[in-house]
C-alpha cells in the first residue's frame, strides 16, 4: 500500500525527496521549542487553511473540476461545529462535534455533487453553481440576526457571527497554542499522505483520466459520474475540516468567511502554488498565507498593491505555478549539472500535458 | 391602474439594464475570448471615475461618458498587449492575472485618487405617472442598454470585423492560416468589451457613490448573465437578462431584496441545472 | 491677578518638572504600546483614514505634552482592510506579540465581536470607538461612541412631531440595521406611531428603484434610512433623481458617513441626525481641536465622528492610566465604578458610565438643508447611555460578555 505513496499523478520520489519530508518534518516538530510562541498558534493558524486548498487541488488540479464552492462547505462545516459544540456541550464533545460537521459538509457536497454531475454540468458552469449556491448561503445567513434564528441554544446571530462555542477539548484540556499546533502538524500529514496515495492508485488514474478526457474514460467502461462525485466529497470535506478547526480556533466565524471575496481565496492560493501537484499546492499555500500576512503587517496600505503584483508576477513568469515554477528551476540546474536533461524534458512534458 | 403597469415596466427596464449594462463587455472578453476576467469591475470603476474627473471639470456629461468608455476602451486594448495576450491558451491562468491586476488598481486609486468622491448629480429629473414618480436618466439606461445589445449585433453579425471576430474566436490557428490578423483582432475585441465596462461605469456614474471598490457590485450579476447566456454569446446574452430581470423584479417587489437576490442565483442554479449548456444552446437548437 | 500669576507659576514648576522627570523617566520606563485596528484599505477605507488621523493626533499631542504617567505612547497601527479573520490574526498578534497595554480600534460590528473573545480571554483594556447599535455588556470593552438610547430616544420623536406619525425604514440587512429597525419599532410604538414599512437591504446593493417606488406606495411622512456602507450610500442619489422628496433621519448619515460633502446637493435635502460631533460644531473647543487636526491632516475630506471618537478614546486612556496610577484593567475599572472616567473632549465633558462601561454624550439635533448645509436645531445637553443598565447590566457586579437588545435581555436572576 505505501507504494502508493509515489506514482505518476505526483512530484517527488525516491530517496532525495523522502529525505526533505522527514527532514521538513523534523524541523516543523522541533519548531514551537525555539520559537515564540505566538508564532507556533500563527503558524498553527496558517495550516489551517491548506486542507482547504488540497481539496481544491484534488477537484481541480486533478479532478478538472474548477470548484467556487469550498467556502461553502467551510460554512456548513464551520457553522456546523458552533451549533453542535455548543448544543453538545463542549468539553471532549467538541471533538464529535468536529467529527459531525465535517461529515456534514460532506454530506451537503453529496447532494449538491449528485445534483450538479448527474446534471452533466462541467466547466465553467461547475464554477457558477457552485458560486451562487455559496453566495445563497452567505445571504442567507447574513439576515440571522434576529433572535428568532437559533438552533437549540446557539445563535446564527447574522453578519455579526456566531460566538460562544469551545474550541476543541480534550477533557479540561483546551487544545491551543502548541498543542493546536502538533495536531495540525499530524493532520496535514495524514491528509497530505492519504492524498498522495489516493491520486496514485487506480481511483486516482480513473479521476485523471476523467479530466484529460471524460468521453474516453466512459468508454473504458468507467462510471466518470461515480469517481467525480467521489472527488468532489472528498475535496469539499477537506473544506469542511478547514471550516470546523476555524470556528475552534477563533470560537467565531461570520457568513464573510463564506462570501465573496472569501471564495476566491482557495483558488488563489492553489492558481499560485501550481494546481497539477499536491506538494505544490501545500508549500504554495503556506508560504502564500504567510507572504499575505508578512505583507499586510508591513507595508499598511500598500499590502494590496505588492499582493496583485506578486500574483501578477507569478502568472506571467511561473506559469505552472510559483512552487512548480520554482522547483524546475532547482530540478533543471541540478540535472543539468548531471547532465540529464532527458528526464527534465519528461517531467515538463507531464506537466505540460495537464494544461490543456 | 395604469400607473401600475408603468411601475412594473420600469422596474423590468431598470434591472434589464443594470444586467446588459454590466455584463455586455464581459460577454466579449470572457464569453467570446474565453479570459476570465476578474478586473471587469475595475474597467467599470475606471468608466466612472473618468466621466466624474471629467465632468468636474466641465465637460458635458455627455461626452464625458463617450470619454470615459474610449478610455476604458483604449486601457483594455493596452492590459491585451501586456497581460492578457499571453493567457489565451491558458484561460484558466487568467483568472489569477486579471485578479491580481484587479487588487493592484483598487488599491492605487486608493492611494492616488483618495477613498471618497463627490458624486456628480444625476440629470434629466423625473415624471409622475399616478402617485409615482420616476428619474427619467433611469429610462435612457435602458435605451443605452437596447442600443448596446443592438451595436454588438450589428458589429459581431453584420461587419467584415465581427465576421474575421468570430473565425478567430472559433479557431485562431485556421484563421490565421487564412490570412487574418488574429493578434490585433484579439486587442480589438477585448478593447471593445473592455469600452462596454467603461461605458457601464460611465452610464451609473451619476447615481452612484464612487468608491475604487465600486466594480465589485456589478461582477456577480454580469459573470452570471453571461455563463446562463451559454457559448453563442449574442444570442443568450439577452434573454439570459430578460429572464433574470423578470424573476429578480418579481421576487424584489413581493419578497423584497434579499429574497429577490437569493431567489435570483438559486434561478440561476436551477437554469444551468436544466440546461447545461446555456439559454442560447437552446434557442440555437429550436432555431435549426 | 494674583492667582493667576500663581497658578502660572505652579503651572510652570508643574511643566518643569514633569519635563525632567520625563527624561529620567524616559531611560528607564519602556513606552506604553498602544495596538490599533482600522481598515485603511477596501470598502471601509474612507471610514476608517479618518479613526487612524484621530488615534495619530492624539498620540502625538499626547507624547508632546509628557506622556502618560511620564511614558511615551507608541501606536502599533495594523490594516485589517475590513476582513473579520484579519481582525482576530492581528487582534492575537498585537496581543500575544506585541504584548499592547490597549487595543483600540474595530468599524463594523462583526469586526467587533470578532475581537471581543480574544481580548476577553487577556486582561488588556479594549476600545471600540465607533457609534454602534448598542447592548454590549463587556467588562472588557469601553464604548466610546453613542449608542441607541442618545441617538433614537432623541431623533425620532423629533422627527415625530416636526413631520407625522407615519415612518417608513430602509435599513441594512445584518445586526446593526436590524436592531436599529428594533429600537425604532419600540420608540414609535410608545409614541403612538406607525412603521408603515420596513425593508431590509442587503449589503452590497446598489439599485433602488423598486425601494422608492415601495416607499411611495406605502405614503409615509418621513423616512429613517439606516442603510449601510458606499454602495447601499446610492439610496440618495436614486431617490433625489426620483423625486422622492420626503423628510430623512438617520442615525449614521452626516456626521459619520459624510454624505453631505460626498453627494450632489440637494441629495441630502432635509435629512435629521443626532450626533455627538459633527465637523460643523462651532463652540471654541471644538473649533481650536479642529484647526489641529487640519493642521496634521490638510486633505481631510471631514472630521466623522468615528475619527473624533478615536481621537477621545486616547485620552480617555490616559485619564483612567494616570487616575487608576496603572495600566492594568482592573485598576482602570476602579476608576470607572466611582464614576470618576471623565474628560474634557471638544464636544464638552463625557464621562464613563459605570453599569456599561459606555460613554455619555452630549447631544445635538442637526438636519441638512438644501445646499447641504447643516443647522443644529436643538440641544439635548448631556444624555447618559443608560440603557443597558436599566435592563440589569452592571460590569461592577457581573461581567455578561453578552450583547442585549431590546429583543434579547438578559435572564433575570
Amino acid at each position: 500500500m505505501f507504494k502508493l505513496l509515489e506514482g505518476p499523478q505526483t512530484l517527488g520520489r525516491g530517496k532525495i525527496f523522502w529525505s526533505c519530508f522527514l527532514a521538513v518534518l523534523a524541523g516543523a516538530l522541533a519548531y514551537p521549542l525555539f520559537a515564540d510562541s505566538y508564532d507556533v498558534g500563527n503558524f498553527a493558524y496558517f495550516l489551517i487553511w491548506i486542507f482547504m486548498a488540497l481539496g481544491l487541488c484534488l477537484m481541480w488540479g486533478y479532478g478538472g473540476m474548477l470548484s467556487f464552492g469550498q467556502t461553502l462547505f467551510f460554512g456548513i462545516a464551520g457553522y456546523g461545529y458552533g451549533v453542535l459544540a455548543i448544543n453538545m456541550g463542549g468539553g471532549t464533545a467538541t471533538i464529535g462535534a468536529l467529527v459531525l460537521s465535517v461529515f456534514l459538509a460532506m454530506l451537503a457536497a453529496g447532494i449538491l455533487g449528485y445534483f450538479m454531475i448527474w446534471g452533466g454540468i462541467n466547466g465553467i458552469f461547475f464554477g457558477i453553481v457552485t458560486l451562487s449556491a455559496t453566495l445563497v448561503l452567505a445571504f442567507f445567513l447574513g439576515q440571522t440576526a434576529g433572535p428568532e434564528w437559533h438552533i437549540g441554544p446557539a445563535r446564527l446571530n447574522g453578519f455579526n457571527g456566531m460566538k460562544g462555542m469551545d474550541p476543541l477539548t480534550v477533557g479540561d484540556f483546551y487544545i491551543e497554542g502548541s498543542a493546536l499546533y502538533y495536531v495540525m502538524i499530524a493532520l496535514i500529514v495524514i491528509v497530505y499522505l492519504a492524498l498522495r496515495m489516493l491520486v496514485n492508485s487506480g481511483i486516482g488514474n480513473v479521476i485523471v483520466a476523467t479530466r484529460e478526457n471524460p468521453q474516453r474514460a466512459e468508454m473504458l467502461g468507467y462510471d466518470v459520474r461515480k469517481y467525480q462525485l467521489l472527488t468532489f466529497v472528498i475535496g469539499s470535506g477537506l473544506a469542511g475540516l478547514s471550516g470546523a478547526l476555524y470556528t475552534s480556533w477563533g470560537q467565531f466565524i461570520t457568513p464573510s468567511s463564506i462570501g465573496l471575496p472569501a471564495a476566491a481565496m482557495p483558488i488563489v492560493w492553489v492558481a499560485f502554488s501550481g494546481r497539477s501537484d499536491l506538494t505544490a499546492t501545500l508549500v504554495g499555500s503556506f508560504l502564500l498565507l504567510f507572504g499575505f500576512q508578512t505583507i499586510t503587517v508591513y507595508s499598511q496600505q500598500a499590502a494590496l498593491v505588492l499582493m496583485g503584483a506578486l500574483l501578477l508576477a507569478t502568472v506571467m513568469l511561473a506559469p505552472q505555478g510559483f512552487v512548480l515554477g520554482i522547483g524546475r528551476l532547482v530540478a533543471g540546474w541540478w540535472r543539468g549539472r548531471r547532465r540529464d536533461d532527458g528526464a527534465v524534458m519528461a517531467e515538463a512534458g507531464r506537466l505540460q500535458s495537464e494544461e490543456s | 391602474m395604469s400607473a401600475e403597469v408603468f411601475s412594473v415596466f420600469y422596474q423590468f427596464a431598470d434591472v434589464f439594464a443594470f444586467l446588459i449594462l454590466s455584463a455586455a463587455g464581459l460577454a466579449i472578453v470572457f464569453g467570446m475570448m474565453g479570459v476570465i476576467n476578474m478586473a471587469h469591475g475595475e474597467f467599470i470603476m475606471c468608466g466612472a471615475y473618468v466621466t466624474v474627473g471629467l465632468v468636474n471639470l466641465g465637460v458635458p456629461l455627455a461626452i464625458a461618458q463617450a470619454l470615459a468608455a474610449l478610455t476604458a476602451g483604449l486601457i483594455g486594448v493596452l492590459v491585451e498587449f501586456l497581460v492578457v495576450r499571453r493567457f489565451y491558451k491558458r484561460p484558466l491562468d487568467s483568472l489569477l492575472a486579471t485578479w491580481g491586476l484587479s487588487l493592484i488598481v483598487t488599491q492605487s486609486m486608493l492611494l492616488i485618487v483618495g477613498s471618497a468622491v463627490r458624486g456628480i448629480g444625476t440629470p434629466e429629473g423625473s415624471f409622475a405617472i399616478g402617485g409615482y414618480t420616476f428619474s427619467t436618466y433611469r429610462l435612457v439606461l435602458f435605451g443605452c442598454a437596447v442600443a448596446v445589445l443592438a451595436g454588438l449585433y450589428v458589429i459581431f453579425m453584420k461587419t467584415r470585423f465581427g465576421v474575421i471576430a468570430r473565425a478567430t474566436m472559433q479557431n485562431a490557428a485556421m484563421a490565421k492560416a487564412l490570412g487574418a490578423r488574429t493578434g490585433r483582432i484579439y486587442a480589438i475585441s477585448f478593447g471593445i468589451g473592455t469600452g462596454l465596462a467603461g461605458l457601464c461605469g460611465a452610464l451609473y456614474a451619476p447615481t452612484m457613490t464612487l468608491i475604487p471598490t465600486m466594480g465589485a457590485t456589478f461582477v456577480v450579476e454580469s459573470f452570471v448573465t453571461v455563463v446562463i447566456g451559454g457559448a453563442n454569446v449574442l444570442l443568450g446574452t439577452a434573454p439570459a437578462a430578460v429572464f433574470l430581470a423578470m424573476i429578480r423584479m418579481a421576487l424584489n417587489a413581493s419578497y423584497g431584496q434579499i429574497i429577490g437576490q437569493i431567489g435570483m442565483l438559486v434561478a440561476v442554479i436551477l437554469i444551468i441545472r436544466v440546461m447545461p449548456e446555456g439559454l442560447s444552446s437552446v434557442l440555437v437548437r429550436r432555431g435549426r | 491677578m494674583i492667582s493667576g500669576r500663581k497658578l502660572g507659576m505652579v503651572l510652570l514648576g508643574a511643566m518643569l518638572g514633569t519635563a525632567a522627570s520625563m527624561s529620567a523617566a524616559q531611560a528607564a520606563e519602556p513606552p506604553l504600546k498602544v495596538g490599533l485596528l482600522e481598515d485603511v484599505s477596501g470598502d471601509l477605507a474612507f471610514m476608517g483614514m479618518p479613526k487612524l488621523h484621530g488615534s495619530q493626533l492624539a498620540v502625538e499631542e499626547i507624547n508632546k505634552s509628557g506622556g502618560i504617567l511620564g511614558r511615551q505612547i507608541e501606536l502599533i497601527h495594523l490594516d485589517p482592510q475590513g476582513d473579520n479573520a484579519r481582525y482576530q490574526e492581528f487582534g492575537r498578534r498585537l496581543l500575544n506579540r506585541d504584548k499592547v497595554d490597549v487595543l483600540i480600534g474595530g468599524i463594523t460590528s462583526a469586526s467587533r465581536e470578532a475581537l471581543r473573545p480574544i481580548v476577553d480571554r487577556t486582561t488588556t483594556p479594549y476600545f471600540y470607538t465607533n457609534q454602534y447599535e448598542g447592548g454590549v455588556c463587556d467588562a472588557s470593552m469601553i464604548s466610546m461612541g453613542a449608542v441607541p438610547e442618545q441617538q433614537f430616544s432623541t431623533l425620532i420623536p423629533w422627527m415625530v412631531e416636526k413631520f407625522g406619525k407615519k415612518v417608513y425604514v430602509i435599513a441594512a440587512d445584518y445586526n446593526f440595521g436590524q436592531i436599529s429597525a428594533e429600537w425604532n419599532r419600540k420608540i414609535m410604538k410608545d409614541l403612538g406611531g406607525e412603521v408603515v414599512g420596513e425593508e431590509f437591504i442587503p449589503l452590497g446593493v446598489s439599485q433602488f428603484a423598486q425601494t422608492i417606488q415601495n416607499i411611495q406606495k406605502a405614503k409615509p411622512d418621513w423616512l429613517l434610512t439606516i442603510n449601510v456602507g458606499a454602495a447601499q450610500d446610492s439610496f440618495f442619489e436614486q431617490a433625489a433623481a426620483a423625486n422622492l422628496n420626503l423628510p430623512m433621519g438617520s442615525s449614521i448619515k452626516i456626521m459619520l458617513g459624510f454624505e453631505h460633502k460626498r453627494f450632489k446637493p440637494p441629495a441630502l435635502n432635509n435629512m435629521h441626525a443626532t450626533a455627538n460631533w459633527f465637523e460643523e460644531i462651532d463652540t471654541p473647543e471644538a473649533t481650536e481641536f479642529k484647526k489641529r487636526w487640519h493642521a496634521k491632516f490638510p486633505d481631510e475630506l471631514y472630521i466623522n465622528d468615528m475619527g473624533y471618537n478615536a481621537y477621545n478614546a486616547l485620552y480617555m486612556y490616559k485619564t483612567l492610566v494616570e487616575k487608576a496610577k496603572s495600566t492594568k484593567l482592573e485598576d482602570m475599572r476602579k476608576v470607572i465604578a466611582a464614576g470618576d472616567a471623565c474628560i474634557d473632549a471638544p464636544e464638552g465633558k463625557v464621562c464613563i458610565d459605570p453599569k456599561s462601561q459606555h460613554t455619555s454624550h452630549r447631544m445635538r439635533l442637526i438636519s441638512v438643508g438644501p445646499k447641504h448645509e447643516v443647522k443644529v436645531e436643538k440641544d439635548y445637553g448631556t444624555i447618559q447611555p443608560y440603557w443597558l443598565g436599566e435592563i440589569g447590566c452592571d460590569l461592577t457586579k457581573k461581567n455578561d460578555k453578552d450583547q442585549y437588545t431590546p429583543s434579547h435581555l438578559p435572564k433575570k436572576s
